[in-house]
Protein backbone atom coordinates (compact mmCIF):
# COMPACT_ATOMS: atom_id res chain seq x y z
CA UNK A 1 0.00 0.00 0.00
CA UNK A 2 1.37 3.41 -0.98
CA UNK A 3 1.25 6.26 1.53
CA UNK A 4 -1.49 7.91 -0.56
CA UNK A 5 -3.88 4.98 -0.20
CA UNK A 6 -6.56 5.05 2.43
CA UNK A 7 -6.97 2.39 5.09
CA UNK A 8 -10.56 1.38 5.85
CA UNK A 9 -10.50 3.34 9.10
CA UNK A 10 -9.12 6.43 7.34
CA UNK A 11 -11.91 6.21 4.77
CA UNK A 12 -14.43 6.03 7.58
CA UNK A 13 -12.89 9.07 9.31
CA UNK A 14 -12.80 11.12 6.08
CA UNK A 15 -16.40 10.21 5.35
CA UNK A 16 -17.39 11.16 8.87
CA UNK A 17 -15.64 14.53 8.44
CA UNK A 18 -17.80 14.99 5.31
CA UNK A 19 -20.85 14.29 7.44
CA UNK A 20 -21.42 10.75 6.23
CA UNK A 21 -21.07 8.15 8.98
CA UNK A 22 -20.35 4.79 7.36
CA UNK A 23 -21.39 1.45 8.86
CA UNK A 24 -18.37 -0.71 9.77
CA UNK A 25 -19.05 -3.20 6.99
CA UNK A 26 -18.61 -0.50 4.33
CA UNK A 27 -15.23 0.92 5.35
CA UNK A 28 -13.07 -1.42 3.26
CA UNK A 29 -15.18 -1.19 0.09
CA UNK A 30 -15.41 2.60 0.26
CA UNK A 31 -11.65 2.87 0.83
CA UNK A 32 -10.95 0.68 -2.20
CA UNK A 33 -13.35 2.60 -4.46
CA UNK A 34 -12.05 5.97 -3.26
CA UNK A 35 -8.48 4.83 -3.93
CA UNK A 36 -9.41 3.75 -7.45
CA UNK A 37 -11.07 7.10 -8.15
CA UNK A 38 -8.04 8.88 -6.73
CA UNK A 39 -5.70 6.92 -8.99
CA UNK A 40 -7.71 8.04 -12.02
CA UNK A 41 -8.02 11.76 -11.20
CA UNK A 42 -4.51 12.19 -9.76
CA UNK A 43 -2.97 12.36 -13.25
CA UNK A 44 -4.44 15.86 -13.62
CA UNK A 45 -1.64 17.05 -11.30
CA UNK A 46 0.77 16.62 -14.23
CA UNK A 47 -0.92 19.40 -16.19
CA UNK A 48 0.31 22.96 -16.32
CA UNK A 49 -3.03 24.72 -15.91
CA UNK A 50 -1.46 28.17 -16.15
CA UNK A 51 -4.08 30.88 -15.52
CA UNK A 52 -7.03 28.78 -16.70
CA UNK A 53 -10.04 29.45 -14.45
CA UNK A 54 -12.49 26.70 -13.52
CA UNK A 55 -15.37 26.17 -15.94
CA UNK A 56 -18.37 27.34 -13.96
CA UNK A 57 -22.07 27.89 -14.38
CA UNK A 58 -22.60 31.01 -12.26
CA UNK A 59 -24.26 34.20 -13.39
CA UNK A 60 -24.48 37.31 -11.26
CA UNK A 61 -28.00 38.09 -12.36
CA UNK A 62 -30.80 35.87 -11.15
CA UNK A 63 -32.70 34.30 -14.01
CA UNK A 64 -36.08 35.67 -15.00
CA UNK A 65 -38.82 33.05 -15.27
CA UNK A 66 -40.49 34.37 -18.38
CA UNK A 67 -38.48 32.42 -20.91
CA UNK A 68 -40.28 30.90 -23.82
CA UNK A 69 -39.78 27.15 -23.96
CA UNK B 1 -47.01 -2.04 -42.38
CA UNK B 2 -48.49 -1.33 -38.94
CA UNK B 3 -48.49 2.26 -37.62
CA UNK B 4 -46.02 1.39 -34.83
CA UNK B 5 -43.50 0.45 -37.52
CA UNK B 6 -43.51 3.90 -39.09
CA UNK B 7 -40.59 6.25 -38.62
CA UNK B 8 -41.44 9.60 -37.08
CA UNK B 9 -41.16 11.36 -40.44
CA UNK B 10 -43.37 8.78 -42.15
CA UNK B 11 -45.97 8.87 -39.37
CA UNK B 12 -45.97 12.68 -39.47
CA UNK B 13 -46.58 12.62 -43.20
CA UNK B 14 -49.50 10.21 -42.77
CA UNK B 15 -51.03 12.31 -40.00
CA UNK B 16 -50.60 15.55 -41.91
CA UNK B 17 -52.27 14.02 -44.96
CA UNK B 18 -55.05 12.66 -42.73
CA UNK B 19 -54.33 9.07 -43.79
CA UNK B 20 -53.51 8.12 -40.20
CA UNK B 21 -55.06 9.45 -37.02
CA UNK B 22 -53.08 10.00 -33.81
CA UNK B 23 -55.56 7.63 -32.11
CA UNK B 24 -54.67 4.82 -34.51
CA UNK B 25 -50.97 5.45 -34.06
CA UNK B 26 -51.13 5.58 -30.26
CA UNK B 27 -53.31 2.44 -30.13
CA UNK B 28 -50.86 0.63 -32.39
CA UNK B 29 -47.87 1.58 -30.24
CA UNK B 30 -49.73 0.64 -27.03
CA UNK B 31 -50.57 -2.77 -28.55
CA UNK B 32 -46.94 -3.21 -29.50
CA UNK B 33 -45.87 -2.34 -25.95
CA UNK B 34 -48.17 -5.06 -24.61
CA UNK B 35 -46.59 -7.50 -27.01
CA UNK B 36 -42.91 -6.68 -26.42
CA UNK B 37 -42.75 -5.32 -22.88
CA UNK B 38 -42.69 -8.77 -21.21
CA UNK B 39 -39.47 -9.46 -23.14
CA UNK B 40 -37.73 -6.07 -23.01
CA UNK B 41 -38.93 -4.33 -19.81
CA UNK B 42 -38.23 -0.89 -21.27
CA UNK B 43 -40.87 1.01 -19.32
CA UNK B 44 -41.18 2.08 -15.70
CA UNK B 45 -44.77 3.10 -16.40
CA UNK B 46 -47.03 3.17 -19.45
CA UNK B 47 -49.57 6.00 -19.42
CA UNK B 48 -52.13 4.35 -21.71
CA UNK B 49 -55.29 6.18 -20.64
CA UNK B 50 -53.65 9.58 -20.66
CA UNK B 51 -52.02 8.86 -24.03
CA UNK B 52 -55.34 7.81 -25.58
CA UNK B 53 -57.03 10.95 -24.24
CA UNK B 54 -54.30 13.18 -25.65
CA UNK B 55 -54.48 11.31 -28.95
CA UNK B 56 -58.21 12.03 -29.23
CA UNK B 57 -57.47 15.73 -28.64
CA UNK B 58 -54.75 15.62 -31.29
CA UNK B 59 -57.12 13.93 -33.70
CA UNK B 60 -59.75 16.60 -33.07
CA UNK B 61 -57.18 19.32 -33.75
CA UNK B 62 -56.15 17.60 -36.98
CA UNK B 63 -59.76 17.34 -38.13
CA UNK B 64 -60.17 21.06 -37.45
CA UNK B 65 -57.13 21.73 -39.59
CA UNK B 66 -54.92 22.74 -36.68
CA UNK B 67 -51.62 20.95 -37.26
CA UNK B 68 -48.82 21.65 -34.79
CA UNK B 69 -46.02 20.28 -36.92
CA UNK B 70 -44.19 16.99 -37.43
CA UNK B 71 -44.54 15.83 -33.81
CA UNK B 72 -48.33 16.24 -33.87
CA UNK B 73 -49.80 13.01 -32.53
CA UNK B 74 -46.46 11.16 -32.32
CA UNK B 75 -45.94 8.82 -29.32
CA UNK B 76 -42.82 9.48 -27.26
CA UNK B 77 -41.15 7.69 -24.35
CA UNK B 78 -39.31 9.85 -21.82
CA UNK B 79 -36.42 8.61 -19.73
CA UNK B 80 -37.63 8.54 -16.17
CA UNK B 81 -35.35 11.37 -15.10
CA UNK B 82 -37.46 13.87 -17.02
CA UNK B 83 -40.25 15.60 -15.12
CA UNK B 84 -43.80 15.50 -16.43
CA UNK B 85 -46.38 17.33 -14.33
CA UNK B 86 -48.41 15.00 -12.13
CA UNK B 87 -46.31 11.94 -13.00
CA UNK B 88 -43.69 10.29 -10.82
CA UNK B 89 -40.05 10.72 -11.84
CA UNK B 90 -38.64 7.54 -10.34
CA UNK B 91 -35.08 7.70 -11.74
CA UNK B 92 -35.55 3.90 -11.59
CA UNK B 93 -34.70 4.20 -7.90
CA UNK B 94 -36.41 3.07 -4.72
CA UNK B 95 -35.31 6.35 -3.14
CA UNK B 96 -37.92 8.15 -5.27
CA UNK B 97 -40.96 6.21 -4.01
CA UNK B 98 -43.99 8.49 -3.91
CA UNK B 99 -42.40 11.20 -6.03
CA UNK B 100 -44.67 13.34 -8.17
CA UNK B 101 -43.41 16.09 -10.45
CA UNK B 102 -44.97 19.48 -9.74
CA UNK B 103 -44.39 20.81 -13.23
CA UNK B 104 -43.15 19.89 -16.66
CA UNK B 105 -39.46 19.92 -17.47
CA UNK B 106 -38.61 22.31 -20.27
CA UNK B 107 -38.22 19.46 -22.77
CA UNK B 108 -41.54 17.83 -21.75
CA UNK B 109 -43.26 21.21 -22.17
CA UNK B 110 -41.62 21.69 -25.57
CA UNK B 111 -42.74 18.26 -26.78
CA UNK B 112 -46.25 18.83 -25.42
CA UNK B 113 -46.45 22.16 -27.27
CA UNK B 114 -45.23 20.47 -30.44
CA UNK B 115 -48.06 17.92 -30.17
CA UNK B 116 -46.10 14.82 -29.13
CA UNK B 117 -47.98 12.29 -26.98
CA UNK B 118 -46.30 10.87 -23.89
CA UNK B 119 -46.72 7.12 -23.99
CA UNK B 120 -44.67 6.27 -20.90
CA UNK B 121 -41.57 6.74 -18.75
CA UNK B 122 -38.59 4.57 -19.65
CA UNK B 123 -36.04 2.84 -17.46
CA UNK B 124 -32.67 4.33 -16.66
CA UNK B 125 -29.69 2.88 -14.87
CA UNK B 126 -30.46 4.16 -11.37
CA UNK B 127 -30.09 7.95 -11.43
CA UNK B 128 -28.19 7.57 -14.74
CA UNK B 129 -25.12 6.43 -12.80
CA UNK B 130 -24.17 3.42 -14.94
CA UNK B 131 -23.95 2.00 -18.44
CA UNK B 132 -26.07 -1.14 -18.14
CA UNK B 133 -29.75 -0.44 -17.27
CA UNK B 134 -30.05 -3.87 -15.67
CA UNK B 135 -33.88 -3.81 -15.50
CA UNK B 136 -34.13 -3.71 -19.30
CA UNK B 137 -33.06 -6.23 -21.97
CA UNK B 138 -31.38 -5.53 -25.28
CA UNK B 139 -33.93 -5.30 -28.09
CA UNK B 140 -32.03 -7.70 -30.34
CA UNK B 141 -30.95 -10.32 -27.81
CA UNK B 142 -32.69 -10.36 -24.46
CA UNK B 143 -29.72 -12.04 -22.79
CA UNK B 144 -27.54 -9.03 -23.54
CA UNK B 145 -27.45 -5.64 -21.88
CA UNK B 146 -29.59 -2.74 -23.03
CA UNK B 147 -26.74 -0.33 -22.40
CA UNK B 148 -27.25 2.80 -20.44
CA UNK B 149 -28.12 4.81 -18.86
CA UNK B 150 -30.99 5.62 -21.27
CA UNK B 151 -31.51 1.90 -21.88
CA UNK B 152 -35.30 1.90 -21.71
CA UNK B 153 -35.58 4.72 -24.25
CA UNK B 154 -33.27 3.06 -26.78
CA UNK B 155 -34.86 -0.38 -26.43
CA UNK B 156 -38.37 1.07 -26.73
CA UNK B 157 -37.48 2.88 -29.96
CA UNK B 158 -35.67 -0.15 -31.40
CA UNK B 159 -38.66 -2.42 -30.60
CA UNK B 160 -41.45 -0.21 -31.91
CA UNK B 161 -42.63 0.53 -28.38
CA UNK B 162 -42.14 4.28 -28.95
CA UNK B 163 -41.83 6.23 -32.19
CA UNK B 164 -39.05 8.26 -30.56
CA UNK B 165 -37.72 8.88 -27.07
CA UNK B 166 -35.59 11.22 -25.03
CA UNK B 167 -32.52 10.26 -23.07
CA UNK B 168 -29.82 12.00 -21.11
CA UNK B 169 -26.09 11.73 -21.69
CA UNK B 170 -23.38 12.43 -19.09
CA UNK B 171 -20.78 10.00 -20.41
CA UNK B 172 -22.47 8.32 -23.35
CA UNK B 173 -25.89 7.54 -21.90
CA UNK B 174 -27.75 8.42 -25.12
CA UNK B 175 -25.16 7.18 -27.63
CA UNK B 176 -24.25 3.92 -25.90
CA UNK B 177 -27.75 2.39 -25.64
CA UNK B 178 -28.75 3.84 -29.02
CA UNK B 179 -25.75 2.08 -30.57
CA UNK B 180 -26.22 -1.20 -28.71
CA UNK B 181 -29.84 -1.37 -29.93
CA UNK B 182 -29.30 -0.17 -33.50
CA UNK B 183 -31.01 3.23 -33.38
CA UNK B 184 -29.85 6.84 -33.72
CA UNK B 185 -28.84 8.96 -30.72
CA UNK B 186 -27.85 12.60 -30.48
CA UNK B 187 -26.02 14.28 -27.63
CA UNK B 188 -26.51 17.92 -28.54
CA UNK B 189 -24.03 20.69 -27.84
CA UNK B 190 -23.80 21.56 -24.14
CA UNK B 191 -26.33 24.35 -23.62
CA UNK B 192 -28.47 23.77 -26.73
CA UNK B 193 -31.28 21.78 -25.04
CA UNK B 194 -32.41 23.03 -21.61
CA UNK B 195 -32.10 20.62 -18.69
CA UNK B 196 -34.52 22.36 -16.34
CA UNK B 197 -36.70 19.71 -14.69
CA UNK B 198 -34.36 16.85 -15.55
CA UNK B 199 -32.76 14.98 -12.64
CA UNK B 200 -29.04 15.65 -12.69
CA UNK B 201 -26.17 13.22 -12.52
CA UNK B 202 -23.44 15.82 -13.08
CA UNK B 203 -24.31 19.43 -13.85
CA UNK B 204 -21.05 19.95 -15.75
CA UNK B 205 -21.60 17.01 -18.10
CA UNK B 206 -25.36 16.36 -18.39
CA UNK B 207 -27.14 16.72 -21.73
CA UNK B 208 -30.68 15.87 -22.88
CA UNK B 209 -31.31 14.64 -26.40
CA UNK B 210 -33.31 12.47 -28.81
CA UNK B 211 -33.19 8.77 -29.61
CA UNK B 212 -34.97 7.90 -32.85
CA UNK B 213 -35.05 5.39 -35.70
CA UNK B 214 -33.41 7.59 -38.34
CA UNK B 215 -31.19 10.65 -38.53
CA UNK B 216 -34.05 12.52 -40.19
CA UNK B 217 -36.34 11.71 -37.23
CA UNK B 218 -33.63 12.84 -34.82
CA UNK B 219 -33.43 16.19 -36.58
CA UNK B 220 -37.19 16.70 -36.33
CA UNK B 221 -37.08 16.11 -32.58
CA UNK B 222 -34.07 18.37 -32.05
CA UNK B 223 -35.90 21.21 -33.80
CA UNK B 224 -38.62 20.98 -31.13
CA UNK B 225 -36.16 20.71 -28.20
CA UNK B 226 -33.53 23.35 -28.92
CA UNK B 227 -34.03 26.71 -27.27
CA UNK B 228 -32.97 29.01 -24.48
CA UNK B 229 -34.18 28.62 -20.92
CA UNK B 230 -32.45 30.68 -18.20
CA UNK B 231 -33.55 28.16 -15.57
CA UNK B 232 -30.71 25.98 -16.86
CA UNK B 233 -27.55 27.98 -16.13
CA UNK B 234 -25.77 26.28 -19.04
CA UNK B 235 -28.48 27.20 -21.54
CA UNK B 236 -27.30 29.24 -24.50
CA UNK B 237 -29.42 31.51 -26.67
CA UNK B 238 -28.75 30.49 -30.25
CA UNK B 239 -30.86 31.46 -33.25
CA UNK B 240 -33.68 28.98 -33.86
CA UNK B 241 -33.07 26.91 -36.96
CA UNK B 242 -34.59 23.88 -38.61
CA UNK B 243 -32.26 20.93 -38.20
CA UNK B 244 -33.81 18.67 -40.82
CA UNK B 245 -31.16 17.69 -43.37
CA UNK B 246 -31.68 18.26 -47.08
CA UNK B 247 -33.37 15.15 -48.48
CA UNK B 248 -30.67 14.76 -51.13
CA UNK B 249 -27.51 15.91 -49.35
CA UNK B 250 -24.19 16.57 -51.05
CA UNK B 251 -21.02 15.83 -49.10
CA UNK B 252 -18.67 17.28 -51.72
CA UNK B 253 -15.91 19.12 -49.91
CA UNK B 254 -16.99 18.10 -46.40
CA UNK B 255 -13.84 17.40 -44.40
CA UNK B 256 -14.13 14.26 -42.29
CA UNK B 257 -11.51 13.80 -39.60
CA UNK B 258 -10.42 10.22 -38.98
CA UNK B 259 -8.65 9.81 -35.63
CA UNK B 260 -5.16 8.34 -35.76
CA UNK B 261 -5.19 7.73 -32.02
CA UNK B 262 -7.61 6.90 -29.21
CA UNK B 263 -10.89 6.13 -31.03
CA UNK B 264 -9.67 3.01 -32.84
CA UNK B 265 -7.49 1.66 -30.01
CA UNK B 266 -8.93 -1.15 -27.89
CA UNK B 267 -11.87 -1.48 -30.25
CA UNK B 268 -13.34 -4.80 -31.36
CA UNK B 269 -12.12 -5.71 -34.85
CA UNK B 270 -15.63 -6.08 -36.25
CA UNK B 271 -16.61 -2.66 -34.89
CA UNK B 272 -13.51 -0.99 -36.33
CA UNK B 273 -14.06 -2.64 -39.73
CA UNK B 274 -17.73 -1.61 -39.90
CA UNK B 275 -16.94 2.00 -38.95
CA UNK B 276 -14.10 2.21 -41.48
CA UNK B 277 -16.47 0.91 -44.16
CA UNK B 278 -18.94 3.64 -43.23
CA UNK B 279 -16.18 6.26 -43.39
CA UNK B 280 -15.21 4.97 -46.84
CA UNK B 281 -18.85 5.42 -47.80
CA UNK B 282 -18.66 9.07 -46.73
CA UNK B 283 -15.60 9.45 -48.97
CA UNK B 284 -17.53 7.85 -51.83
CA UNK B 285 -20.21 10.50 -51.26
CA UNK B 286 -17.67 13.25 -51.85
CA UNK B 287 -16.24 13.86 -48.38
CA UNK B 288 -12.50 14.42 -47.97
CA UNK B 289 -10.86 12.25 -45.31
CA UNK B 290 -8.20 13.91 -43.14
CA UNK B 291 -6.21 12.20 -40.41
CA UNK B 292 -6.52 13.93 -37.03
CA UNK B 293 -4.85 13.50 -33.65
CA UNK B 294 -7.12 13.55 -30.61
CA UNK B 295 -5.55 15.81 -27.96
CA UNK B 296 -5.01 15.26 -24.23
CA UNK B 297 -6.27 11.68 -24.30
CA UNK B 298 -4.32 10.79 -21.16
CA UNK B 299 -6.59 13.12 -19.18
CA UNK B 300 -10.03 12.22 -20.54
CA UNK B 301 -11.08 9.76 -17.86
CA UNK B 302 -9.51 11.91 -15.14
CA UNK B 303 -11.48 15.00 -16.15
CA UNK B 304 -14.67 12.99 -16.56
CA UNK B 305 -14.43 11.36 -13.15
CA UNK B 306 -13.09 14.51 -11.51
CA UNK B 307 -16.28 16.31 -12.50
CA UNK B 308 -18.88 13.56 -12.33
CA UNK B 309 -17.97 11.80 -9.09
CA UNK B 310 -18.17 14.77 -6.68
CA UNK B 311 -21.12 16.37 -8.47
CA UNK B 312 -23.17 13.15 -8.31
CA UNK B 313 -22.34 12.77 -4.64
CA UNK B 314 -23.34 16.38 -4.00
CA UNK B 315 -26.71 15.89 -5.73
CA UNK B 316 -27.47 12.86 -3.51
CA UNK B 317 -26.18 14.36 -0.28
CA UNK B 318 -29.47 14.19 1.63
CA UNK B 319 -30.73 10.73 0.61
CA UNK B 320 -27.29 9.17 0.94
CA UNK B 321 -27.51 10.08 4.63
CA UNK B 322 -31.14 9.17 5.26
CA UNK B 323 -31.87 6.10 3.08
CA UNK B 324 -28.55 4.78 1.75
CA UNK B 325 -29.83 1.20 1.78
CA UNK B 326 -32.39 2.07 -0.91
CA UNK B 327 -29.72 2.66 -3.58
CA UNK B 328 -28.48 -0.23 -5.69
CA UNK B 329 -25.07 -1.42 -4.52
CA UNK B 330 -23.07 -0.17 -7.54
CA UNK B 331 -24.51 3.34 -7.26
CA UNK B 332 -24.28 3.58 -3.48
CA UNK B 333 -20.57 2.79 -3.36
CA UNK B 334 -19.74 5.46 -5.95
CA UNK B 335 -21.82 8.06 -4.11
CA UNK B 336 -20.13 7.21 -0.81
CA UNK B 337 -16.61 7.20 -2.22
CA UNK B 338 -17.33 10.54 -3.90
CA UNK B 339 -17.44 12.13 -0.45
CA UNK B 340 -13.70 11.51 -0.20
CA UNK B 341 -12.61 13.51 -3.25
CA UNK B 342 -10.96 16.81 -2.42
CA UNK B 343 -11.86 20.19 -3.85
CA UNK B 344 -8.40 20.40 -5.42
CA UNK B 345 -9.12 17.42 -7.65
CA UNK B 346 -12.47 18.86 -8.64
CA UNK B 347 -11.00 22.26 -9.50
CA UNK B 348 -8.22 20.66 -11.53
CA UNK B 349 -10.86 18.78 -13.52
CA UNK B 350 -12.82 21.99 -14.15
CA UNK B 351 -9.70 23.81 -15.30
CA UNK B 352 -8.44 20.90 -17.43
CA UNK B 353 -11.84 20.74 -19.08
CA UNK B 354 -11.32 24.21 -20.49
CA UNK B 355 -7.88 23.27 -21.82
CA UNK B 356 -9.38 20.22 -23.48
CA UNK B 357 -12.16 22.27 -25.08
CA UNK B 358 -9.57 24.66 -26.52
CA UNK B 359 -7.44 21.81 -27.90
CA UNK B 360 -10.49 20.18 -29.52
CA UNK B 361 -11.48 23.53 -31.07
CA UNK B 362 -8.10 23.60 -32.80
CA UNK B 363 -8.69 20.13 -34.27
CA UNK B 364 -12.18 21.13 -35.38
CA UNK B 365 -10.75 24.08 -37.31
CA UNK B 366 -9.12 21.54 -39.64
CA UNK B 367 -12.17 19.32 -40.23
CA UNK B 368 -15.96 19.67 -40.30
CA UNK B 369 -16.72 16.43 -38.47
CA UNK B 370 -14.78 13.66 -36.80
CA UNK B 371 -15.95 10.11 -37.58
CA UNK B 372 -15.18 7.32 -35.14
CA UNK B 373 -16.68 4.26 -33.46
CA UNK B 374 -19.49 5.12 -31.05
CA UNK B 375 -18.56 2.35 -28.62
CA UNK B 376 -15.66 -0.14 -28.64
CA UNK B 377 -17.80 -3.27 -28.71
CA UNK B 378 -21.39 -4.34 -29.31
CA UNK B 379 -23.72 -5.27 -26.43
CA UNK B 380 -22.14 -7.77 -24.04
CA UNK B 381 -24.06 -10.57 -22.31
CA UNK B 382 -25.79 -9.50 -19.10
CA UNK B 383 -23.49 -10.12 -16.15
CA UNK B 384 -20.23 -9.68 -18.06
CA UNK B 385 -18.14 -7.21 -16.07
CA UNK B 386 -14.86 -6.94 -17.98
CA UNK B 387 -13.50 -7.10 -21.48
CA UNK B 388 -9.99 -8.36 -22.32
CA UNK B 389 -8.34 -6.73 -25.34
CA UNK B 390 -5.89 -8.64 -27.61
CA UNK B 391 -2.86 -7.02 -25.91
CA UNK B 392 -3.99 -8.47 -22.58
CA UNK B 393 -5.43 -5.23 -21.20
CA UNK B 394 -8.47 -5.85 -19.01
CA UNK B 395 -11.07 -3.07 -18.89
CA UNK B 396 -14.39 -2.86 -17.06
CA UNK B 397 -17.37 -2.99 -19.41
CA UNK B 398 -18.60 0.37 -18.11
CA UNK B 399 -15.22 2.06 -18.63
CA UNK B 400 -15.10 0.68 -22.18
CA UNK B 401 -18.55 1.98 -23.08
CA UNK B 402 -17.82 5.42 -21.61
CA UNK B 403 -14.34 5.74 -23.13
CA UNK B 404 -15.28 6.92 -26.62
CA UNK B 405 -18.27 8.94 -25.44
CA UNK B 406 -16.91 11.10 -22.63
CA UNK B 407 -14.76 13.44 -24.76
CA UNK B 408 -17.95 14.99 -26.16
CA UNK B 409 -19.39 15.40 -22.66
CA UNK B 410 -16.24 17.11 -21.42
CA UNK B 411 -15.76 19.42 -24.41
CA UNK B 412 -19.49 19.92 -24.97
CA UNK B 413 -19.26 19.25 -28.71
CA UNK B 414 -22.28 17.60 -30.37
CA UNK B 415 -22.08 13.87 -31.06
CA UNK B 416 -24.41 11.77 -33.20
CA UNK B 417 -24.41 7.96 -33.17
CA UNK B 418 -25.60 6.21 -36.31
CA UNK B 419 -25.99 2.44 -36.87
CA UNK B 420 -23.48 1.07 -39.39
CA UNK B 421 -24.10 -2.68 -39.35
CA UNK B 422 -24.00 -5.74 -37.11
CA UNK B 423 -21.32 -8.04 -35.81
CA UNK B 424 -21.23 -11.79 -36.44
CA UNK B 425 -23.66 -12.33 -33.55
CA UNK B 426 -26.14 -9.95 -35.18
CA UNK B 427 -25.61 -7.18 -32.63
CA UNK B 428 -25.69 -3.56 -33.83
CA UNK B 429 -22.56 -1.46 -34.36
CA UNK B 430 -22.51 2.35 -34.43
CA UNK B 431 -20.47 5.20 -35.84
CA UNK B 432 -20.10 8.44 -33.94
CA UNK B 433 -19.95 11.81 -35.69
CA UNK B 434 -18.57 14.71 -33.65
CA UNK B 435 -18.61 18.34 -34.73
CA UNK B 436 -18.07 21.93 -33.73
CA UNK B 437 -20.24 23.39 -30.98
CA UNK B 438 -23.75 24.13 -32.31
CA UNK B 439 -22.93 22.49 -35.67
CA UNK B 440 -25.66 19.87 -35.26
CA UNK B 441 -26.86 20.61 -38.78
CA UNK B 442 -23.55 19.40 -40.19
CA UNK B 443 -23.62 16.18 -38.14
CA UNK B 444 -27.20 15.48 -39.16
CA UNK B 445 -26.40 16.19 -42.81
CA UNK B 446 -23.46 13.76 -42.82
CA UNK B 447 -25.37 11.14 -40.84
CA UNK B 448 -28.37 11.40 -43.13
CA UNK B 449 -26.21 11.22 -46.25
CA UNK B 450 -24.68 7.98 -44.97
CA UNK B 451 -28.04 6.54 -43.90
CA UNK B 452 -29.52 7.12 -47.37
CA UNK B 453 -26.94 4.75 -48.84
CA UNK B 454 -28.07 1.91 -46.60
CA UNK B 455 -31.18 -0.31 -46.71
CA UNK B 456 -33.93 0.81 -44.30
CA UNK B 457 -33.42 -0.79 -40.89
CA UNK B 458 -36.12 -3.02 -39.47
CA UNK B 459 -37.44 -3.03 -35.93
CA UNK B 460 -36.05 -5.56 -33.49
CA UNK B 461 -38.16 -8.73 -33.65
CA UNK B 462 -40.30 -10.01 -30.79
CA UNK B 463 -38.83 -13.28 -29.59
Amino acid sequence: MSSAELTPSEAARWAARAGLPLPDDRHAAVAATADHIHSVVAVLRELNLRDTPPAGAFRAEKEKHDAAV
Amino acid sequence: MQPYELSLAAAAREIRERRLSPVELVDSVLDRIEQVEPHIAAYVSVLADQARRTARDAEREAVQGSYRGPLHGIPVGLKDLIDVVGVSTTASSRTRAGHRAASDSTVAASLRAAGAILIGKTHTHEFAYGLITPQTNNAWDHRRIAGGSSGGSAVAVASGAATFALGTDTGGSIRVPATLNGVVGLKPTYGLVPRHGVTSLSWSLDHVGPIARTVDDTALVLTALAGYDPRDPASVAVPGVGYRPHPDPDLTGVRVGVPRNYYFAHVDAEVAAAVRRAIAQLEALGARLIDVDIPMTRYIQAVHWGLMVPEATAYHQATLRTVPELYRADVRILLEAGELMGAGDYLRAQRARTLMRDEWARVLEEVDVIAAPAVPMAAVPAGQETVTWPDGTVESVSDAYVRLSSPANITGVPALSVPVGQDAAGMPIGMQLLGRPFAERTLLLVGHAYERTQPARSLAPVT
